[in-house]
């Protein structure tokens, strides 16, 4: 077994507010090994660009460990810290706000180039700028390279974002929400550009969206993680998380999703959740944080204990205790009845 | 020509709506048309010169149908839901076009030609709309309750107490607590119950028409699921007719009788839903179609992405704005626009080659190799 290139152990991070501490991010861990795709998937406030944040290593977690090639980046020396720096890159969500607008983009891929003495002149630096422009799809390259940002699109330059990410040939990019400003019809390619990377350098991508649709595109090969009020809750391949979901918040995500077909999304079978509303942070529900929410809690399980995230088999972990039970008895995990206690009024349905 | 209206209390009115719901938006609809818009063109002042937004848009609705405008930012979509409410900003105008509309009286007249003062009583009280981020719609030092006491006083209304209880009314209708909304302040409410509200306070004054843009846009997945259902309700028990813009297709298939698609100020195909989904007759919208990957299902479904970008509306190309980017294109796209022409079954399309367009992704492919057109 090699070694993961990075490594999440029990990561908690709490925020102090106004309203009292938060916890943001729960005791999440995983593993990333050379060439992974994850996808962290979950809603406003999960806590995923958290848990980002902190791989990246621009928020340092309240307890917990990163792990980059089996050392703490929180321990490192100042060349072990730099090396981790230049391995592991961000992409941010905003093409906007992130790329610096009185820099040409030229000059914002030779700066760094240039910078860790990854080429010894400009002249090998706009070289090298030119092959990381035809990388990421921008062609023909004098179209870019003396333009500045404002003079693209959204979706050009989330592009330069990626190319920019590439110019210290990174182990392990990580994307924040990296596609979900861009315009349907450009997503695609650019998710096409990143699978390119992946498939062709090995990088790895630890990859934040909210999308599922997109998880299924991206991370097809990969590996799911979901994501609720700052707790891992269910994590596994793929093709299995989406197909057949096993924690009931997952499920009643893949079947809140409107489908782009009309026979079929108005006959999908929805999953009648018993609350709207997601717990506030400053006053979490006790057990299961999903409790107050899932049509199949037990009262006086679900609403006192907490539920580990169960290994389950075939890579499958889910922290809910009616699904482990389900299928430490054989069932499948989704044969669950509902508890009929609705609980919350819904008022004229 | 009236359509008879029907015997609202001699049908039961579960039967009532699923007849009715079989035939909407379909060609076999005889639902009377309630707003027509005629030659729209709709254009912002830029430093540049005017930028045409809308170009030439015809679109025509019928009564008790949902209509959805789908497009990608900069497709005029918005634009167009602003203009019928005569709500643009200072910098834009509309330069030519009509907008027929048919009041809850029969009366027809023309949107953009009346005065101010005679629109203002259109307003709110035939035509409503919600606004895309609603919790920047909502006035942040008013309470629930004043924002929509003070838009029916607007209106005319001077009972308190019968606003009130139509207030409560609306609020349960969209499956708020109408005890902790009524006396909140917007700040004290998440993004989708203040768009809730929001749909409550477009339906105050019964309007006939309502404009929804980007519903759903910026909310969680589950809170989408819960506004989808409740204007689906809502449709059902108050028979509006409804136009919304989303950049979404699957909240068209979701919601939609007819679909839109806009692409650089053009409508290039209406269409019924299915239709539109189904035999998509222009390039565009099969291309938006490939690029929206299905959930459901445990197999890969590859996808191919539409190549180069959405045109800079200063510099719209010559002939169908879509050629650069079509893979049908062949000489005559780039000299000809070509006009929106019924293709069967109401269904409408602006292409010169609508009879060679499949869902094929084939085609597609031999195109990625198109140069990004830098604006």
């Amino acid at each position: 077994m090699t070694e993961p290139v990075m490594s999440l152990k029990n990561l908690v991070r709490e925020f102090d507010t106004r309203g009292g501490l938060i916890t943001a991010v729960d005791n999440v861990s995983f593993d990333l090994n050379q060439g992974d795709i994850l996808c962290l998937v979950g809603e406003s406030g999960s806590g995923k660009t958290t848990v980002a944040r902190m791989a990246a290593g621009l928020l340092k977690p309240t307890r917990g460990q990163v792990l980059y090639e089996g050392k703490d980046i929180n321990e490192m020396s100042k060349d072990e810290f730099s090396r981790y720096r230049k391995s592991v890159q961000i992409i941010h969500q905003d093409p906007y706000a992130s790329l610096n607008p009185i820099h040409t983009i030229g000059d914002m891929l030779r700066a760094p180039l240039l910078k860790h003495k990854i080429v010894k002149n400009r002249r090998e630096a706009t070289k090298r700028a030119a092959e990381l422009l035809e990388l990421v799809d921008c062609r023909p390259v004098e179209n870019f390279i003396d333009k500045y940002p404002h003079q693209l699109s959204g979706g050009q330059r989330q592009r330069i974002s990626v190319a920019r990410a590439m110019t210290l040939n990174p182990r392990v990019i990580i994307a924040d929400e990296a596609v979900s400003m861009v315009d349907v019809s450009i997503r695609v390619s650019l998710l096409n550009t990143m699978l390119k990377l992946r498939n062709e350098l090995g990088v790895t991508f630890l990859f934040i969206t909210h999308d599922l649709a997109v998880v299924k595109y991206f991370a097809w090969e990969g590996n799911v993680g979901v994501m609720y009020v700052g707790k891992l809750i269910e994590h596994g391949r793929t093709p299995q998380l989406i197909g057949r979901s096993l924690h009931p918040y997952t499920r009643a995500l893949a079947a809140a999703i409107p489908e782009a077909d009309p026979d079929l999304t108005r006959s999908k079978e929805k999953l009648q959740l018993r609350s709207l509303d997601i717990p506030n942070l400053n006053n979490l529900p006790s057990g299961c944080v999903f409790h107050p929410r899932c049509p199949y809690w037990e009262k006086g399980l679900c609403d006192t204990v907490v539920p580990p995230l169960v290994d389950v088999g075939n890579g499958r972990e889910v922290a809910c205790h009616p699904v482990v039970r389900s299928i430490q008895n054989g069932g499948t995990g989704r044969d669950l009845e509902p508890t009929g206690d609705m609980g919350v009024d819904r008022a004229a349905d | 020509m009236t359509a008879p209206t029907p015997q609202k209390d001699q049908v039961a009115p579960d039967a009532r709506i699923d007849d009715r719901a079989a035939i909407r938006g379909t060609a076999a609809s005889t639902a009377p048309t309630i707003l027509s818009i005629e030659d729209l063109w709709v254009e912002y002042k830029t430093p540049f010169g005017w930028m045409q937004a809308v170009r030439g848009v015809n679109l025509d609705v019928r009564q008790g149908e949902a209509v959805a405008l789908i497009g990608e930012s900069g497709s005029g979509k918005s634009t167009m839901g602003f203009a019928l409410l005569r709500m643009l900003v200072r910098s834009a105008r509309i330069a030519k076009g009509k907008a027929m509309y048919r009041d809850s009286k029969g009366q027809t007249y023309d949107l953009f030609s009346m005065d101010n003062k005679a629109f203002r009583k259109i307003r709110w009280e035939e035509c409503a709309m919600t606004f895309q981020a609603a919790q920047n719609s909502l006035n942040p030092v008013m309470r629930v309750k004043d924002t929509f006491w003070e838009t029916a006083k607007a209106h005319g209304r001077r009972n308190r107490k019968e606003v009130e209880e139509r207030t409560l009314e609306l609020l349960r209708m969209v499956q708020l607590d109408p005890k902790r909304v009524f006396d909140a302040y917007p700040h004290e409410l998440s993004g989708g119950m203040r768009q809730r509200v929001s749909i409550a306070l477009s339906l105050l004054l019964e309007p006939q028409l309502i404009i929804l843009d980007e519903p759903t846009t910026a909310l969680d997945i589950l809170t989408q699921r819960a506004i989808i259902d409740v204007i689906r309700n809502l449709r059902d028990q108050l028979d509006f007719t409804m136009i919304f813009i989303s950049h979404d297709l699957s909240l068209a298939a979701e919601l939609a009788d007819r679909v839109a698609t806009m692409y650089a100020g053009e409508i290039v195909e209406y269409g019924p839903v299915r239709d539109t989904f189904y035999s998509p007759k222009h390039p565009y919208t099969v291309g938006l179609l490939n690029a929206v990957p299905p959930i459901v299902g445990e197999e890969f479904t590859p996808l191919t992405a539409i190549p180069g970008s959405t045109p800079n509306l200063l510099k719209v190309p010559s002939g169908c704005p879509f050629h650069p980017r079509c893979p049908y294109h062949t000489e005559i796209c780039l000299r000809e626009d070509p006009p929106l022409i019924d293709v069967g079954g109401t269904h409408l399309a602006a292409c010169h080659h609508h009879d060679k367009v499949t869902k094929d992704q084939d085609i597609w492919e031999r195109m990625e190799d198109v140069a990004e057109v830098v604006g």
